[in-house]
């Protein structure tokens, strides 16, 4: 494998794993999203941004 | 600002983190043959150098967000904390995995372990990553809270001692070569502006990074405390 082939093996495999690693973080808070709405919806609560810990501290 | 301008700077950050490597690989002059051991595998600079900047970056936010919590017992400061320990390990990992394929191409060796550049940078990736196992692996609570910021704030110290080190020890990873202090850099006018490039994408990308990752932890505490109401119901 000559240098340049190994240069585009290195920089297709960052572009993947940049866009792996973006693709992971959007689709984790899409299904947190989707199965927080859905329990806030069926026990008809809705806390908005909390902090369990923080607030138990002050 | 929230979720949705997080996600735009990530979309448009991989998409100008994607156009400035394609640049690297197709559009950027080669340095002179004589000028590198392996003169092609100068074009991992594209991606190496904003890899270590966007890390900076993270370690950044780490250290702001640990001072926020351990002074203030700030939430925000925690998610920052979060994002910044996670972002960091990802770019660090970034930084020293195309500094190995660079080393082993222009050095012979992808490590050097008497390099003082090479080493400090790599015990602040370690750090990221003691940060986000450790995490995982224990129960979220003020004192795991407070171990863990501690941690960050006195590993941020890595950071300017990082920065500094080719300026004092110069072994193997070459000196700065932007910002030098010497009144002038030393790159082609065509490699300064998809550097430039290359960092700007960087940036926006991490942003969007920092600002989804600040939002899904606030996401999960709130599953967590509807958690903590649905146990409190069902032991009542």
């Amino acid at each position: 494998m000559n240098g340049m082939t190994a240069l585009a093996l290195g920089y297709l495999g960052m572009l993947v794993a940049l866009g792996v690693w973006t693709w992971t973080v959007m689709s984790r808070a899409r299904d947190i999203e989707r199965r927080l709405a859905s329990t806030e919806a069926a026990l008809g609560l809705n806390d908005g941004n909390v902090d369990p810990v923080a607030d138990d501290e002050r | 600002m929230g979720k949705r301008t997080g996600r735009v700077c990530l979309a448009i950050g991989y998409l100008g983190a994607s156009a400035a490597l394609g640049l690297a690989f197709l559009w950027v002059p080669s340095v002179p043959n004589d000028a590198f051991e392996s003169p092609e595998a100068q074009r991992l600079f594209y991606w190496h150098v904003p890899s270590a900047w966007m890390a900076m970056i993270a370690f950044g936010v780490l250290f702001v967000g640990s001072a926020l919590w351990f002074m203030r017992r700030s939430a925000l400061g925690w998610r920052l904390h979060v994002a910044g320990s996670e972002a960091g390990l990802a770019t660090g990992l970034m930084a020293v995995w195309s500094g190995c394929l660079w080393g082993a191409a222009e050095w012979g060796v992808p490590w050097d372990w008497t390099d003082v550049r090479l080493n400090s940078f790599a015990l602040l990736t370690l750090l990221a990553l003691v940060l986000v196992l450790g995490r995982r692996a224990q129960p979220d609570g003020v004192e795991s809270r407070d171990t863990f910021a501690t941690a960050g704030l006195f590993g941020f110290v890595l950071v300017p001692f990082t920065y500094i080190a080719t300026r004092i020890w110069q072994i193997r990873h070459p000196g700065p070569v932007i910002a030098s202090g010497d009144g002038g850099g030393s790159l082609a006018p065509e490699m300064g502006a998809l550097l430039g490039f290359a960092a700007l994408s960087f940036t926006v990308l991490i942003v969007g990074h920092l600002m989804e990752s600040v939002h899904l932890t606030s996401l999960e505490q709130r599953l967590d405390r509807l958690q903590g109401k649905l146990d409190a119901e069902v032991t009542e």
